[in-house]
């Protein structure tokens, strides 16, 4: 019996705990969600505020950013060393992720609403509409019409971030698809460097004629890393069509394509990638491959590799092979942007550090760590092709230019979902457990149930 | 102080109050930790399988049992139940098998004992990813030591194991025998000892043979255990995870999805809790019936022996 009454008073407590849990999420939501633009109109009309009440607190203040890989790349690190060494009273403190587990632990810690982190580095456009689904991002149309912000510096590229005509956040980086090959290589098979017009025909050619060896000192002509984007962007590169269609025939020929240079054996076969769990710059970096497609992110990459003596191989870029139906110069690319917590409790300071982070004087800082932002300007493409390791040659700088670029994946709040379909569907058509056209519609099918087009 | 009718409570009572509340406080620490870790989550889930919610702070809205419909009209899901259901079915027997045949070899008195039976238990205390990523390599479909014997054997076409849709999931329960059977080993050691020796003396006297001996004397002495690992070893399939996770990441397509990948999956990549719980309910069902077959088994053991 005791037992018993014992069992019911902590039922009793956990279902008041729940309820209470329950009630409480929701009180603060509404009232985050009023209070929010509110808390920015007032608190810009005092900008100075926050610096008074950090002095009244004795100490600095504290702004915490997300991050992800930190270790691995400058692209973070040295747009907080700059803004800290700008504002000797900030101190930035890091939350830093591995890339893999980002978008996860990034989310949990938003459940929590906690005014941590403050500023939020997004990993993909994906999760930026996730958040800014469920409440998570601060929009910043506030601060931008109360700074007069100008946006037309990112050239279009801060009103694509804008979701449900709000502005979430600015473009940090922006990255696109371009061509790396090994120059030695090139060189020692005797054959022309790629050019920064080519059509993806031209280029399986030379994926065939640059393989070489076999086994263990086997050189492919190409290399295309596990991502389903390794196939996909080339069906959306002409711009007419997304990774989320009613109907995805437009990806057969694509498909096709892939699968003929791996069972030619001009690219590592899938498998031997997925089971091994190879990384795309240890087989451009070991010269496995003489060419890969690739974004330009990984150009910082190769110039750290060549500072610290990992590699001492001549490399090279072109521009991305285009579809014979387009001219060149057409990409695919995607845009990292950087984004304030709807939960935060420093909202200008947290204003204040986007705005840096995504400015020209930041924008000059990572050119000259090869990384490109938001902000397209001749002077960073200068910074970027004069820097000391970046290759040599005018068509390396020719082949950072384009004419027209499409997003790797549209801004559709679903998209998280329907990746996880295009990947599943991806390993099986190059695994060879589904021809492409079961593929195709098997991808038809479950995207549609994801849309609810039925 | 101890006249007995010191204010409303008599001695007697007020030690006895005195010695609850010791023991109270001795589990008070664990009774927290399961409290805040386990007790109230497992509410929340509950709570949550009827709800539609997607982890912010906006307000949940009760949808009834709308996300049970969602899920099992889920082809995705009705797969990871056949998934999972195939894996137990892969796994268990021989793991069972195998741990029982280890036990009564090295329940002998051979030279180095000891060091076969760490060597067998060893797995079990491996990690998982650093199990998960050698065998990968070792199941490699072209060139990997797995598939070279096969060859070396005269197999032509070797299958491609996590690269395969049919074979990826005997893969994974592979490394899962593999990984566990010492641990059920040493669950049948000790029940070994629990069988008296003059029973096989007087099979000797008899003239059995050691195989009538392992039939008709060690199996049925320890069927109590091996119903235990029998239940121990099914719940635990339901509940496989991590091993999928490292070796094939629910793939190739969706092939070895199991629940948990999937729960994890609705939770984390898609942010739909309720969906997520309605299937953690499903599975806390299933493991649940598994439960109570053991409980009803094990009075039935327990009164034949």
């Amino acid at each position: 019996m005791r037992k018993r009454q014992l069992m019911a008073v902590v039922m009793a407590a956990a279902c008041g705990t729940l309820v209470a849990c329950g009630g409480g999420s929701t009180a603060p939501a509404e009232s985050q969600g009023g209070a929010a633009p509110t808390t920015a109109a007032s608190s810009g009309q005092d900008s100075g505020s926050g610096q008074a009440q950090a002095g009244a607190s004795g100490g600095k203040q504290v702004l915490s950013v997300t991050t992800w890989d930190n270790e691995s790349s400058p692209q973070f690190q040295a747009i907080i060393d700059a803004y800290e060494e700008k504002n000797p009273n900030v101190e930035i403190k890091i939350i830093d992720t591995s890339a893999d587990e980002y978008n996860n632990s990034l989310g949990i810690s938003l459940s929590a609403a906690q005014p941590d982190p403050d500023v939020i580095w997004v990993k993909d456009m994906g999760s930026m509409l996730q958040m800014a689904d469920k409440e998570q991002l601060m929009p910043i149309d506030d601060f931008i019409a109360k700074d007069n912000f100008d946006m037309s510096i990112y050239k279009g590229a801060a009103e694509q971030l804008m979701y449900n005509g709000k502005a979430y956040a600015l473009p940090y980086r922006n990255d696109w698809y371009v061509l790396y090959y090994n120059k030695d290589l090139f060189d020692a098979a005797g054959v022309e460097y790629p050019s920064n017009d080519m059509t993806w025909e031209e280029y399986y050619d030379l994926a065939a004629k640059m393989t070489s060896g076999e086994g263990s000192s086997k050189v492919y002509g190409s290399h295309n890393h596990t991502w389903q984007a390794l196939v996909t962007n080339w069906a959306v590169q002409d711009g007419k069509h997304t990774v989320v269609e009613k109907d995805y025939s437009f990806m057969k020929h694509w498909y096709e394509e892939a699968l003929a240079l791996q069972d030619a054996g001009y690219i590592q076969d899938y498998s031997t990638l997925k089971t091994a769990n190879i990384h795309y710059s240890s087989v451009f970096k070991n010269q496995q491959c003489a060419m890969m497609p690739m974004g330009t992110w990984f150009i910082a990459t190769m110039m750290q590799s060549q500072q610290e003596g990992e590699t001492d191989f001549n490399w090279g870029v072109a521009r991305i092979p285009h579809p014979s139906d387009t001219e060149t110069g057409y990409t695919v690319g995607a845009l990292t942007p950087v984004a304030i917590s709807a939960f935060t409790d420093q909202p200008d300071l947290a204003w204040d550090f986007i705005k840096f982070a995504s400015s020209e004087e930041a924008a000059e800082i990572l050119a000259e760590q090869g990384v490109f932002t938001g902000i397209p300007s001749e002077a960073a493409l200068q910074t970027i092709a004069s820097a000391e390791l970046f290759p040599e040659g005018e068509s390396n700088v020719e082949a950072l230019e384009y004419v027209h670029y499409s997003f790797d994946r549209p801004l559709d709040p679903q998209i998280e979902e329907i990746r996880t379909v295009l990947n599943e569907v991806h390993e099986m058509i190059m695994i060879h457990s589904y021809s492409v056209d079961e593929g195709i519609a098997e991808l038809t099918e479950r995207v549609a149930e994801i849309k609810g087009w039925n | 102080m101890n006249n007995g009718k010191n204010g409303f409570l008599t001695s007697k009572q007020r030690r006895k109050i005195r010695n609850n509340m010791t023991g109270y406080a001795f589990i008070l620490p664990n009774l927290i930790g399961y409290t805040i870790f386990v007790f109230i989550p497992v509410i929340f889930s509950f709570v949550l399988s009827v709800m539609s919610w997607d982890g912010s702070q906006r307000p949940m809205t009760f949808v009834g049992l709308a996300n049970f419909a969602d899920i099992f009209g889920d082809r995705i899901f009705r797969g990871t139940l056949v998934h999972t259901v195939s894996y137990a079915l892969m796994t268990v027997v021989p793991t069972l098998i195998l741990a029982l045949l280890l036990a009564v070899l090295l329940n002998n008195k051979i030279k180095g004992v000891a060091v076969f039976r760490t060597a067998f238990y060893f797995p079990y205390i491996a990690s998982i990813v650093a199990v998960g990523a050698v065998w990968n390599m070792l199941f490699q479909p072209d060139f990997g030591p797995v598939n070279e014997i096969l060859k070396f054997f005269g197999v032509a076409n070797p299958p491609r194991w996590v690269v395969d849709k049919d074979w990826a999931m005997v893969a994974v329960s592979i490394v899962s025998v593999w990984k566990y059977m010492g641990y059920y080993m040493i669950v049948y050691l000790a029940a070994l000892q629990g069988i008296s020796n003059s029973l096989y003396e007087a099979a000797s006297i008899d003239g059995a043979n050691g195989w009538q001996k392992l039939l008709y004397i060690t199996v049925p002495m320890l069927t109590p255990t091996t119903f235990f690992v029998l239940i121990m070893l099914t719940i635990q399939c339901f509940k496989v995870f991590d091993l999928v996770y490292v070796m094939t990441g629910g793939g190739p397509g969706n092939a070895t999805k199991t629940l948990v990948n999937y729960i994890y999956e609705k939770a984390f990549t898609s942010w739909e809790f309720g969906p997520a719980s309605a299937g953690a309910i499903v599975l806390f069902a299933i493991v649940l019936a598994i439960t109570l077959i053991q409980f009803s088994g094990e009075k039935k053991w327990s009164k034949d022996l």
